[in-house]
């Protein structure tokens, strides 16, 4: 299966893509919300008992104690993904901490019904170890789950971007000054990106790796610019002044 | 779209064109969080939907110039979240509920009758198989009624009796979670081309014949159905509907007509959610009756029985009488 497949809808004229999301996120925040609902049953049932005799109370309880009861096994087993669908606009507590968000095929907001079959349809799969899930996550164009498919709804993730990548560095190396106004001609947009994420994620590389990957990078660079690779020591500081040149346009 | 100011032409870059609209975005994605946590004023709804326009634009912009760059990516992110809040904005959140109840859900329910007739006809073919096989043979019942039933009618009351007087509120959702879980799994089935809906449909009625005459035998048959009276009627009618909506889907995997199958699943699955969102309150309305009514010697076999037929008359005659225009 193809990395990271798209969500294409068209609203007012312009053609607006989101990213699907894949299996593991989605696993996770299952389980996150699990977590929660364990949580909060565990909790519920501690108070309870420490107010009194749990048989008892619920014996005493008047109707509509008892159906608040009711209602409320009601919601934890089944409302509590609805619930948090529809008022929380796609995203329960798990998809929130993810990332995640559910939405209809054409890109708008899961309604009462969408979420009511999607979530429905765990039915047939919790019993069987979600494995008629994971199946059609895996092998639907659009990563859906029998519920996504019945309902017509997905799971997007929502990345997150940092613009500030766009921001001129002060500090750009005066020695490499000559690349002011040239860097637009010298990198196309997409190896801008790479590139700027390369100096984003760099401190989290080995030192021998992230060495060579500089040298490698400043020397086809600098051979674009025609001028002469530059030393082992300045590869780092020659990337940051080009996408520094590049960000600040011409 | 957006022909005011200065706008970047493409040379300039992607770095200065982010820089002269980047405020404008993250004012236009502060906004539409805004709109998921909280209210927003008529002046922010306003300037939201002018910075959602020109945000589009931009993307048009971006994705001509600057194609696969994080600022495409950015905007495309925020330009589509804005979508989703303007459009949940027009499209209401209880009234659409209201609209559910009143409009959709009695007209998805005439609309699929066949699907409602076939439903009924495994429930019934299965309610009779059991009835008949108990009454011609008694040793059936060894196969078809389960021991704890079995156990029970053998010493002289009914099954209900012990586990009710236990705890009835802790019943009640037991029995909620329960049969919820059986009408989601009879809806869900449809996927298996209706097969799966069928065979539940047909063994649950097998179950209730079958115990119903069993019980009758015994000389129970007094209590059996002044038990299910309440709630009986609410019960098999949330659970036709179910097998209702299932069969919906199966009618969409037979005969997708002219769209393809997954477009027509998603559709008729539109239409079967209408029936579900009848049938999972009234079977929590069935359960609280079953635990709360049912279950108390203190309400006449009389009370139970026009409660319960009164529930289900009501239920039918909404699905029946209901709706007229046809949903959205």
């Amino acid at each position: 299966m193809s990395p990271d497949p798209q969500l294409r809808f068209e609203a007012s004229g312009v053609a607006l893509s989101l990213e699907v999301a894949g299996l593991g996120p989605r696993a996770l925040a299952a389980l996150v919300d699990a977590v929660i609902l364990f949580v909060c049953w565990v909790m519920g049932l501690v108070l309870y008992s420490v107010a009194g005799d749990l048989l008892r109370e619920v014996q005493a309880l008047s109707v509509a104690g008892q159906l608040a009861a009711v209602i409320a096994v009601l919601l934890s087993g089944w409302g509590w993904d609805v619930a948090w669908e529809v008022l929380g606009r796609g995203q329960t507590p798990g998809k929130r901490a993810l990332g995640l968000r559910v939405v209809r095929s054409d890109g708008a907001p899961v309604g009462l019904a969408e979420s009511l079959v999607r979530n429905l349809l765990r039915a047939v799969e919790v019993p069987l170890g979600y494995a008629p899930g994971v199946l059609a996550v895996a092998l639907s164009p659009r990563r859906q789950r029998l519920g996504d498919l019945v309902a017509g709804t997905l799971v997007v993730r929502e990345r997150r971007y940092d613009l500030s990548r766009y921001d001129p560095a002060a500090g750009a190396d005066p020695r490499f000054a000559s690349l002011r106004g040239r860097a637009g001609a010298l990198l196309a947009a997409g190896e801008f990106e790479r590139l700027a994420d390369f100096l984003d994620r760099r401190a989290e590389l080995d030192a021998a790796p992230r060495a060579r990957i500089a040298a490698l990078l400043s020397a086809a660079l600098s051979a674009r610019a025609g001028s002469p690779a530059p030393d082992r020591d300045l590869a780092e500081p020659f990337l940051e002044a080009l996408v520094a040149a590049y960000a600040e346009g011409r | 779209m957006t022909a005011d100011g200065p706008g970047p032409s493409r040379a300039s870059g992607v770095g200065a064109f982010v820089r002269a609209r980047r405020t404008s975005w993250e004012r236009l994605a502060e906004l539409v969080s805004r709109v998921d946590s909280g209210r927003l004023s008529l002046d922010e709804v306003e300037e939201l939907d002018r910075l959602y326009r020109r945000a589009a634009g931009d993307l048009a912009r971006a994705r001509a110039a600057f194609p696969g760059t994080d600022a495409e990516g950015y905007l495309s992110q925020v330009a589509a979240r804005a979508y989703g809040a303007l459009y949940r904005r027009r499209r209401g959140g209880l009234g659409a509920a209201l609209r559910l109840a009143r409009d959709a859900a009695p007209a998805a329910f005439q609309a699929h009758l066949p699907a409602l007739g076939l439903a009924f006809a495994f429930l019934a073919a299965g309610l009779a198989g059991g009835a008949l096989a108990v009454a011609l043979d008694p040793l059936a019942a060894q196969a078809l009624v389960p021991p704890e039933v079995r156990d029970a009618v053998a010493a002289g009351h009914l099954w209900t009796e012990g586990l009710l007087s236990a705890a009835p509120g802790f019943t009640g959702s037991a029995i909620a979670h329960n049969n919820v879980s059986a009408s989601a799994l009879v809806f869900a089935l449809g996927l298996t081309f209706g097969a799966g809906t069928a065979w539940l449909l047909f063994a649950n009625g097998l179950l209730l014949g079958a115990v119903a005459v069993h019980c009758l035998r015994n000389g129970l048959g007094g209590p059996f159905f002044g038990f299910v009276a309440a709630h009986g009627p609410a019960e098999l009618s949330a659970f036709l509907l179910a097998g209702q909506a299932g069969f919906v889907l199966a009618g969409a995997l037979v005969d997708p007509g002219e769209w393809p199958r997954g477009a027509a699943l998603a559709a008729r699955g539109r239409e079967a959610a209408r029936l579900l969102a009848v049938a999972v309150p009234v079977l929590a309305l069935a359960a609280l009756l079953e635990a709360v009514i049912s279950a108390d010697a203190r309400f006449g076999a009389a009370v139970k029985g026009v409660a319960g037929l009164g529930l289900g008359a009501a239920l039918w005659a909404w699905l029946l009488s209901g709706g007229g225009r046809t949903p959205r």
